[in-house]
């Protein structure tokens, strides 16, 4: 039992047990609001009926021509949310708006080659790997996890205008390219 | 301009970017002198001035840019910056109006001049500007923008409430006149939605609605949707719309909570309506059929879903809830079982808990059945589903707990239960990385939680000390676990250990927005703990750095909210505007602020420019309406329904402070330092620079002096007695010094011009002529006409309130109480006497004591000030004999003593005695430390 609804600029006064959390990055406001002033339907919140936040997406429609599309920028379940197809509905409610809206060819998205947990929930949502990104994740340094730790796998799905599926491909994995090349 | 000049520009804009204040100003000065006349050069040179706080060189610099009347849009968009770090709004908006009316055909200015009415709420203004845009560039946006407008000032609480009509039916117009129809946006669509909705003009929201766009629309804008439904609802729609969401659940898959709200909503449309008179028997049992139609719906949808969604068996539970509720249903008995079910299907998910509490209050016999089925549950910690039905059977057992089983000490053998369950299921996070949290915390929780409650109702400290120990061996396990942090920082606030409670606060690295929301766990009544007496600023610097957000929110919203209408995403702005009000208003703001102060004037010297800065600031923060944005619900809480919650329970002294705390601490301290400073209304208006905030309209009405003499019994309801003590003796001794301040203050003039003299003589102040200063005075005092006021005894109460606190300081030291309920008394003694000297000060300069003949009454400060100070000392010296007793062998072996020493390692335990030892006894010196120096510093003023 969650509300989807749109995410407001009022949310970040209880975001908290969403964002005190290693893995969720907590931005200056001008991040979030410039989400929401350029695209604001392509961020939502998950609600429990009590108004507590359980989680939250932020994306934006960005590329030109055949690469125009969707791009999760930060996608956040609190621990004791999680294993509830939060995620799952927050991104179907933007890949909708990402086809729907935006007239997008695909949705992207960035994640640690570490991290195993999340890799599979994409694929299973349909994403697959388009390549890797050395260094991507370059601030922490290198980790336990080792490369993996700060490279990212480029993940894409391709949406109803790309019906050939143009925008992915079977080998991502080994297509690598450097930082400063998508970016 | 030339490349030239761009070429030496550029580097300019460059450093002010990257904050080289200093450099830009050198290099615009440089250039000056080549282009005298360029007023590119003279607005990046007071950019640059503003934020290193020349206040009076940049407004010089600002005022000849004024004068010019420039339409160059480089040098008006750095005039922006400039006069908003000013507070120069109004002036903002005349320099774009005047630029938009010599180049009318300038898009960039009509846009700016909108904005800056905007910025100033001033919507008549900018609703004309829009509508000039509109006939001038034919955009429709800009009939939108002005549509907006025309809606934020129907919606302005300043608006009388039959303009509010008026001004929706000119929007109304405004959206009919448009050449394109509002639905080629969904921005534009929604605000004709609202604009319907407002007007009740259901019929055109209907064809809107209904149309093939209006759906399309619908389908991917949720706040469309959202504001759909709302018209259907006003409509009196309810089955339509439940028949609606019952085609999204089924044929969409949708599984949104608003859509199951919506089919039951209209389960129960015909017997819940507000304006339903008496239920007859015929609409009962229609009712009853739709609820079984109801229940065979969800039934489906949870039975298709098993374990995927929770909703469709969420749903079935409120259904029955609500059936309860409206009287169509007898007995408990379906619920029950609804509610086992739901455990055995969902006890595996952490929100179990959470999902079914709004259900768990249950009448005797339902709940001896309930809670019989929980205990025959059997609990095991092979694997984290187990684990994760293990904490949910205690936490709904638990929850229903009746007072009866809730004495201290069979909470505290619950406490040792709890961790005895976590001991066991630890193993189940054993291969996890440390940056994982363990599925066990929650057992932890609960365990600290229960060691609380028989703290609460015993008040025996043991039980704190024990759920501390817990706590501190969960989070060895679990590092990053923000919850039990906060846990911690509570108890050890609660526990006078004060230097824990930051460090386990810090490492949740709090940032950015969560400071408005979070830092009231640390700061709130935070000079108490705070020794900046003796220079150590760790709680001032909390202070400060808590309090960046607020000025990132003054420099960098605004900017959104003009975005926002460049871009056409309307649905955000009132939004955005709420947003920047909240936080611009925060009641956190200004609660650091007044703790801040406090102890500011303990660790820095009372002199003029603390007293008048401070003064200009608390008078502005008085005429905030404020709003409480903390977060509190951050606190887990796990106690019998029967119980206080956790936070309430572990405030510190009982209470959290609120408006009327803030009003009551600000009242006492902008009179005191009203009293000490030079500068009254007349002088305050010269030397002010920008705009002042706007006042809400029923402030003006009352003057500040009656304001500041206002006592309520709200206001003192959040007080502690030593605060209500503290509170009422600033009033009596205000009272009694006020008339000898108010005679003895240099006249107005006198301090203009020593104002004028301390600013460079370069920059004369605005409207100021120096007068002639007569020789007659004396170092600037002179004698008045009239005599001064008699020198009336110093009102008991002033000097017995020492007395007072020194037993209430000794009665409190010889119970052995919490250090922080020793340092509260101390603290606001030394308050006291910090705010009677800063009352003196005046009248420490012999010549004005002589010439108004005051000696008398200086001398009454002297007994006063020796009682005072003899108090402090002595204060300082049972501080110093409590700090000794904290940390010696004896009070660290206390701990193996505890109720859960047993099952915790020794040298642990030991090891947790001493930090917490120790961070008390360094908390007691620190304070006694700083009464010394005080005493010391003000011994002979």
């Amino acid at each position: 039992m969650s509300v989807l609804r749109p995410f407001k600029a009022t949310d970040l006064f209880k975001f908290n047990n969403i964002n005190l959390d290693v893995w969720t990055e907590t931005y200056g406001l001008s991040f979030y609001l410039s989400y929401l002033s350029r695209w604001p339907d392509l961020c939502c919140v998950q609600e429990a009926p009590s108004g507590r936040m359980m989680g939250y997406v932020l994306g934006k429609a960005e590329g030109v021509s055949n690469e125009w599309h969707g791009h999760v920028t930060a996608l956040t379940v609190a621990p004791e949310y999680r294993r509830l197809s939060l995620a799952r509905n927050m991104m179907s409610r933007l890949e909708l708006v990402s086809d729907d809206l935006y007239k997008g060819f695909f949705v992207d998205l960035y994640v640690r080659c570490a991290n195993y947990v999340a890799i599979n929930m994409y694929e299973s949502f349909g994403y697959s790997v388009y390549r890797r990104v050395r260094e991507y994740y370059g601030n922490l340094g290198v980790g336990k996890g080792g490369r993996d730790e700060e490279d990212a796998f480029d993940m894409r799905k391709p949406l109803s205008r790309d019906p050939q599926r143009r925008s992915v491909r079977l080998n991502g994995r080994d297509m690598i390219v450097s930082a400063h090349d998508v970016s | 301009m030339s490349s030239a000049f761009d070429r030496q520009v550029r580097p300019i804009y460059d450093a002010l970017d990257s904050g080289s204040n200093k450099p830009a100003i050198i290099a615009c000065t440089k250039l000056l002198k080549k282009y005298p006349k360029s007023t590119l050069l003279m607005a990046l040179k007071a950019l640059g001035l503003v934020r290193l706080q020349k206040v009076e060189e940049s407004m010089m610099l600002c005022d000849e840019v004024l004068a010019t009347k420039t339409t160059d849009d480089s040098t008006l968009s750095i005039m922006t910056h400039v006069l908003r770090g000013l507070g120069r709004f109004t002036d903002m908006i005349a320099m774009f109006d005047d630029a938009f009316k010599r180049q009318p055909h300038n898009e960039e200015l009509g846009a700016q001049t909108f904005f800056a009415n905007i910025r100033t709420t001033n919507w008549k203004a900018a609703q004309q500007v829009a509508n000039k845009m509109h006939k001038q560039f034919q955009e429709d946006r800009y009939l939108y923008w002005n549509i907006l407008a025309v809606i934020l000032q129907a919606n302005d609480s300043t608006t009388p409430p039959n303009m509010r009509n008026l001004l929706y039916k000119l929007a109304h117009r405004h959206v009919l006149s448009s050449p394109t129809p509002s639905y080629l946006s969904a921005d534009r669509f929604h605000l004709h939605l609202i604009i319907l909705q407002e007007l009740q003009l259901f019929d055109e929201a209907h064809t809107l609605l209904e149309s093939e766009v209006g759906k399309a629309i619908c389908s991917t804008s949720l706040v469309c949707n959202h504001t759909r439904r709302d018209i259907w609802r006003l409509r009196g729609l309810w089955e339509e719309e439940g028949e609606r969401a019952q085609r999204n659940i089924t044929e969409r898959r949708d599984r949104n909570w608003l859509e199951f709200l919506s089919v039951l909503d209209a389960t129960f449309s015909t017997v819940s309506s507000p304006h339903q008179q008496e239920v007859t028997e015929a609409v009962k049992s229609e009712c009853i059929e739709c609820i079984s139609k109801a229940r065979q719906f969800f039934t489906e949808i949870a039975e298709g879903d098993g374990r995927k969604d929770r909703s469709g068996f969420l749903a079935l539970l409120e259904l029955e809830k609500r059936s309860i509720t409206n009287g169509l249903v007898s007995d408990q008995t379906e619920l029950l079982t609804l509610m086992k079910r739901y455990y055995n299907t969902f006890g595996d998910k952490a929100c179990c808990f959470e999902d079914t509490r709004p259900y768990l209050e249950l009448p005797d016999d339902s709940l001896s059945a309930w809670t019989s089925f929980l205990e025959s549950q059997t609990v095991s910690y092979v694997d984290v589903s187990e684990l994760q039905r293990c904490i949910n059977i205690r936490k709904l057992t638990r929850y229903n707990l009746p007072e009866s089983q809730l004495s201290p000490e069979s909470e505290s053998t619950r406490a040792v239960e709890y961790l005895s369950d976590y001991l066991e299921g630890l193993h189940l996070g054993n291969s996890l990385p440390v940056t994982e949290l363990q599925p066990v915390d929650d057992l932890a929780i609960l365990a600290g939680q229960a060691f609380v409650n028989s703290w609460k109702t015993s008040g025996d400290v043991k039980y704190l000390f024990s759920a501390a120990l817990v706590l501190e061996f969960a989070l060895t396990k679990s590092r990053l676990s923000f919850p039990i942090r906060l846990l911690l920082v509570r108890i050890y606030r609660l526990l006078g250990a004060s230097s824990l409670a930051i460090e386990h606060y810090r490492a949740m690295h709090v940032k950015q927005v969560q400071n408005d929301t979070l830092s009231h766990f640390i700061l709130s009544r935070a000079s108490t703990f705070s020794s900046a007496a003796t220079g150590d600023l760790t709680y001032p610097t909390e202070c400060i750095e808590a309090s960046q957000i607020y000025i990132s929110n003054t420099q960098e919203t605004a900017e959104f909210i003009t975005r926002a209408f460049s871009a056409e995403k309307y649905t955000q702005i009132p939004d955005f505007m709420t947003f920047e009000d909240r936080l611009e208003n925060s009641l956190q703001r200004d609660l650091v602020k007044v703790e801040h102060v406090r102890m500011r004037i303990s660790h820095e010297h009372l002199e003029p420019n603390l007293i008048d800065s401070e003064l200009v600031e608390l008078k502005f923060v008085f005429d905030r309406v404020h709003h409480d944005n903390r977060d509190f619900e951050i606190l887990p809480n796990y106690q019998p329904r029967s119980q206080p919650s956790y936070n309430e329970q572990t405030l510190l002294f009982g209470s959290s402070p609120s408006y009327g705390w803030l009003g009551l601490f600000l009242k006492v301290y902008i009179r005191a330092f009203q009293q000490a400073s030079d500068l009254d209304e007349s002088v305050e208006e010269k030397l002010l620079v920008g705009d002042r905030p706007i006042k809400p309209s029923d402030l003006e009405k009352i003057s500040l002096k009656e304001r500041l003499a206002e006592r309520k019994p709200e206001e003192y309801n959040e007080l502690t007695s030593d605060e209500r003590l503290f509170v009422d003796w600033a009033t009596i001794l205000g009272d009694w010094l006020e008339p000898y301040h108010d005679h003895t203050r240099p006249p107005p003039a006198v301090v203009l011009a020593e104002a004028a003299k301390q600013t460079e003589k370069a920059y004369p102040l605005k409207g100021h002529v120096t007068p002639p200063v007569s020789d007659s005075a004396s170092n600037g005092h002179s004698k008045k006409e009239e005599e001064a006021p008699a020198v009336k005894k110093a009102p008991e109460a002033v000097a017995n309130f020492f007395d007072e606190m020194t037993q209430r300081f000794k009665s409190l030291v010889e119970s052995q109480s919490p250090p922080s309920e020793i340092l509260h008394v101390a603290a606001l003694t030394q308050e006291a006497f910090l705010v009677f000297t800063m009352g003196t000060l005046r009248f420490r300069s012999a010549p004005l004591v002589k010439i108004h003949k005051l000696g008398a009454l200086v001398q009454m400060f002297n007994e006063i000030r020796t009682k005072a100070i003899c108090v402090l000392r002595d204060m300082q010296s049972h501080l110093a004999q409590v700090s000794e007793g904290e940390n010696t062998v004896e009070s660290r072996k206390q701990f193996l003593d505890l109720p859960v020493s047993s099952k915790l390692d020794h040298d642990f335990v030991i090891n947790i005695a001493k930090k917490i030892r120790e961070s008390r006894k360094k908390t007691l010196e620190g304070a006694g430390k700083g009464m010394l120096k005080i005493c010391s510093t003000y011994e002979h003023a």
